[in-house]
């Protein structure tokens, strides 16, 4: 075949050009420890790293929101062990001073104790975060949870709370409502409450009182009445009579499905009613507490009533905030949970993108050493092929 | 004897000229475009004679250069489409590298974005987090906006390389014309080929296939007409016609190129140019960078529409609603330049899922405006009659018609296209950001039933109501009033709505029993409207009818780049091969070879040493014959 002496150099030399910028991209994958260069090297490869990247960065901002509701949750937590421990003490208190032998002035000084302990329970429930907000406002984060006016306590945040996001599909509150943890609390037995009326003249106290059939309680106010020191009477908040019998004292008196015991002796006209449990609040609870030991001239019957079913709230009031904690100790195990899913998805995901964007170099140096081999093939070929030309044989 | 002479003298003079054309070969053996030149030769006449026909001698008829017309050609379309994809690919690799760098990228921006929002969800009330927040946005506003004007830049460098190509191949066809003439003129006058000519005529025209893609066809005379695109004639024997660039017949901004047909008439020959530096530009126009800017106005429009809807359902610090957090650029409308009514159209953007990337034609002819997909080609159904109360409703546009059109008028409607230019961040006040929802249901201390709030939602921003207190109070466990209006019948787990907003509330509650939706007013702490926001921009498929969701649409863009660069770089690198085997095919056929000079210079030369001794023989027979007469 003919073979045009021009078409043959330039062919070598263009086959050398192509060796040597082959070289020079192997050469550039080695320095820089990148597979892809540049997106064209991998386009598909390229999307993928950046959707990786992209990913790694959403679970990088996982961990921060994890750290975040991490750091909120603990300072709710001890708010709420620091709460807890108050009402155990208001608690001793209210039992110290459930105890006829004490005079007038004792008791005051018991409430006077509870007073402080009240002003305590305010200042827990107006905690503030590193931010300075409310810990427990809810969304009215910049709003003061709780305001006291004389003994008297009211809500001035808001029952919503923030939803902090700790992964890709999982969304945690950061922290809880003031008037769901200190105000909603179940009063009396969580079913109803028991009062003795302000006019009782007799010594008749009740109890609590506990729901023996649920089925039969129909939620109203009901009044026992005592139409002699030995026969009672139950009416329905429409005068209905529910109930009647003959009294002894601390035995049981059932009706609706509650039964409630009445100690002591009442006298002709006593009353006491059974009215259905609404939401009693912590501060509410203490702050009667503090009212009925600071009354010298209630009767020892209405202390002994009012102290009991005062305790049975700080109780109630136990038990809500240990509900409450047991949440946060939920949701902080969800956060350590997810932290750890964060962590092993951080890995997997750096590996894949080290997989995909970042250079063989056992391969790549395999490929250096070829390409060069190649290269000095053609340049050696072209040396010596280049220097044939008849014209060297024709003598003059 | 004298016979004997002069055909000696014929074959000196012959192998001479064979000489000559050895040494030319070899002196332009790195000329390029040079074909390789034979001498031919031919035998004289002979003369007759009672003992037969006695040769002449010999005689060089012509000297012939080798060419191939079909390799030729080929060269010559493996060169367009060459330069076409490598044209393509270049620019294509460009704008890819602009869009994959993965630290400064867009899916990087837009997670930056998102992650900001996620940090003031974590703490609402921080004016730090919100300023970083308004920080990104302007960050991501930017970065979109920054590829926007490297769009525009690689733009205009294209265009000037469509002016310089236009000039090129203005200078190549009038050179070519040139040449025909005079080839025309020596091949008339001498009857014998102009090689020179000829191979320089070539040349030129295998120069035109860099630019555009070429047919010819060879006249009679030796002159060759130049055809380029589809058919048009660019040289017809000595005339040479014009392109021209010309002002593009809807966005005079930009440029067309023209034909000039004789007299002062120009047609727009834009589509029908394939092939070449000027198709590979043209297509890369059309291709990269229109559909490249489109597809990231969509994602300009997305974030602006998407951000400020979530905005206007949300409530800021100052417990106002949620302000417009970005503006965005319009749709553009552009009238064609022929058009002759007095039409004029206003389009704007109606549902963004139903918004796409591509550009659209509506023309008007036989009484009816026609929307045609200018990428499918398909024409696209509307809705509506065009008019302020009903306008034209259609690919997520919403078009008014105003003034009167005349047949054929027609407008071409970029939906996207200019949206990023205008894109802005308009919240200067980081208290404006809406990270709280603006309503707050909650149950009252007092109920004694088991209903509670289930969810609430705001669904109508819009309404004056939507921040009035408003109390729903059940009259029984299945009956409600809001506002002491009704009763209603209440089922739990079914939304009640009012004012704007939609609750809904589950359980059994007790009669007697309140709810009340009221202001979400000093809400600083509350973040629902952030993580709502969050959810719409990362995973709502809310782009291309509900299929892609915004960081979706953002990925795509550029790994769709990146696919389109890499077939080009593909295409370019098969069609460099081609395009080397033609090459190397014609110059097998047409080029120097040294070695056959060589061959030749020893053939000629031994053949005029030959001749030489005939005339030295023919000298010797006359001496000897002399000397014959002398010595008697």
């Amino acid at each position: 075949m003919r073979i045009s002496t021009l078409t043959f150099q330039t062919n070598a030399i263009d086959q050398m050009d192509q060796l040597e910028a082959a070289l020079s991209k192997t050469q550039g994958q080695l320095a820089s420890g990148k597979r892809i260069q540049e997106a064209a090297d991998d386009p598909a490869g390229m999307a993928q790293v950046n959707q990786l990247n992209a990913e790694l960065s959403a679970s990088r901002q996982y961990v921060t929101n994890q750290n975040a509701a991490s750091a909120n949750l603990q300072l709710e937590g001890q708010a709420l062990s620091d709460a807890t421990n108050l009402l155990q003490s208001a608690r001793d208190l209210a039992v110290e001073a459930n105890n006829a032998s004490l005079s007038a002035s004792q008791r005051q000084d018991i409430a006077t104790q509870l007073q402080q302990q009240l002003q305590q329970l305010v200042a827990i429930g107006n905690r503030t975060d590193a931010n300075g907000d409310y810990l427990f406002s809810g969304y009215a984060s910049q709003t003061q949870a709780f305001t006291l006016s004389g003994n008297a306590v009211s809500y001035t945040g808001s029952d919503g709370v923030s939803q902090l996001q700790i992964s890709a599909n999982q969304r945690i509150s950061g922290s809880d409502a003031g008037d769901a943890v200190f105000m909603s609390i179940p009063a009396g037995n969580g079913t109803f409450t028991t009062a003795a009326a302000a006019a009782n003249t007799g010594s008749g106290s009740i109890d609590g009182g506990s729901v023996v059939d649920p089925s039969q309680w129909t939620p109203d106010t009901y009044t026992i009445a005592f139409t002699s020191p030995t026969q009672y009477q139950v009416t329905n908040s429409g005068g209905g009579v529910v109930a009647s019998g003959t009294y002894t004292s601390g035995d049981a008196i059932q009706f609706q499905g509650i039964e409630v015991t009445v100690s002591g002796t009442p006298s002709t006209g006593d009353a006491f009613t059974v009215a259905p449990a609404g939401k009693a609040s912590a501060f509410a609870t203490l702050s009667g507490l503090i009212k009925t030991l600071s009354s010298p001239a209630l009767s020892s019957a209405q202390i002994t009533t009012q102290l009991g079913n005062g305790l049975a709230q700080i109780d109630g009031a136990i038990v809500q905030l240990g509900n409450v904690s047991a949440s946060v100790g939920a949701r902080l195990n969800a956060v350590t949970a997810a932290q750890s899913t964060e962590q092993s998805t951080q890995t997997q995901l750096q590996s894949s993108v080290s997989q995909l964007s970042d250079v063989d170099y056992a391969a790549a140096v395999t490929q250096l050493n070829s390409q060069e081999v190649a290269l000095q093939a053609a340049q050696q070929s072209y040396a010596s092929l280049a220097r044939l030309s008849l014209f060297n044989y024709i003598q003059g | 004897m004298s016979d004997l002479l002069a055909t000696s003298v014929s074959g000196l003079l012959a192998f001479q000229r064979a000489l000559d054309v050895t040494s030319n070969n070899v002196a332009n053996a790195a000329t390029p475009g040079y074909s390789v030149e034979n001498a031919q030769f031919t035998e004289q006449p002979s003369q007759a004679s009672s003992a037969g026909f006695f040769g002449g001698g010999v005689d060089v008829a012509t000297v012939q250069r080798t060419y191939d017309e079909a390799l030729a050609q080929q060269v010559r379309s493996s060169q367009s489409g060459y330069s076409s994809f490598n044209t393509f690919a270049t620019q294509a690799a460009q704008v890819d590298n602009m869009l994959s760098d993965s630290n400064t990228g867009l899916t990087a921006s837009l997670q930056a974005f998102v992650n900001a929002l996620q940090n003031v969800a974590n703490s609402p009330s921080s004016s730090a987090q919100r300023q970083v927040l308004l920080g990104q946005a302007q960050a991501l506003t930017q970065q979109l906006k920054s590829y926007d004007s490297q769009l525009t830049r690689f733009d205009g460098n294209i265009e000037s390389q469509v002016s310089s190509s236009v000039n090129q191949i203005n200078t190549l066809a009038g050179n070519i014309a040139t040449l025909n003439q005079k080839i025309a003129s020596e091949l008339g006058a001498t009857g014998q080929p102009p090689n020179d000519l000829l191979d320089q005529r070539d040349q030129l025209i295998d120069q035109l296939s860099q630019y555009v893609s070429v047919n010819t066809a060879q006249q009679g005379d030796g002159e060759i007409n130049v055809y380029i695109g589809t058919g048009q004639t660019l040289v017809t024997g000595s005339t040479a016609q014009s392109l021209t660039t010309i002002p593009s017949l809807y966005d005079p901004t930009r440029i067309d190129v023209g034909l000039s047909t004789g007299g002062a008439t120009t047609a727009d020959i834009t589509s029908q140019i394939a092939g070449g530096t000027l198709g590979g530009l043209l297509s890369v126009r059309s291709q990269v960078i229109d559909p490249t800017r489109n597809a990231l106005g969509q994602v300009a429009v997305g974030l602006a529409t998407i951000v400020n809807q979530q905005q206007a359902m949300g409530m800021d610090l100052t417990g106002s609603l949620g302000q417009p957090m970005f503006s965005v650029g319009g749709v553009q409308a552009f009238a064609a330049s022929t058009n002759a009514g007095s039409a004029s159209l206003n389009v704007t953007r109606g549902s963004l899922d139903a918004l796409t990337t591509e550009d659209y034609r509506m023309q008007y002819a036989g009484g009816t405006w026609q929307l045609t997909d200018l990428t499918s080609g398909q024409t696209v159904a509307m809705t509506g009659s065009g008019t302020g109360a009903s306008p034209f409703q259609a690919a997520g546009l919403s078009i008014v018609v105003s003034g009167s059109p005349s047949n054929g008028d027609s407008f071409e409607i970029r939906p996207t296209a200019g949206a990023t230019q205008g894109l802005a961040v308009t919240l200067a006040n980081p208290a404006q950001i809406a990270a709280a929802s603006p309503i707050q249901a909650s149950a009252s201390a007092g109920n004694t039933g088991s209903g509670i709030i289930a969810s609430q939602a705001v669904v109508n921003p819009a309404d004056p109501q939507l921040l009035a207190t408003a109390s729903i109070l059940f009259t029984s466990p299945s009956t409600y009033t809001i506002n002491g209006s009704g009763p209603f019948a209440y089922t739990s787990g079914q939304p009640i709505a009012a004012n704007g907003w939609s609750v809904t509330i589950t359980g059994t509650p007790a009669a007697g029993d309140t709810f009340k939706v009221a202001s979400n007013a000093g809400g600083a702490g509350d973040n629902r409207n952030a993580l709502a926001t969050i959810d719409a921009l990362m995973s709502a498929s809310s782009l291309n009818g509900g299929t892609t969701s915004l960081s979706g649409a953002a990925n795509d863009l550029v790994s769709g780049m990146g696919v389109v660069t890499e077939q080009a770089q593909s295409n370019a690198s098969a069609q460099h091969v081609v395009n080397q085997d033609s090459v190397t095919a014609r110059n097998n056929v047409s080029g120097v070879n040294l070695d056959e000079e060589a061959a030749n210079m020893v053939r000629y030369q031994q053949m005029y040493q030959a001749m030489a001794q005939m005339i030295t023989a023919s000298n010797a027979m006359f001496n000897s014959l002399v000397s014959a007469i002398a010595g008697r």
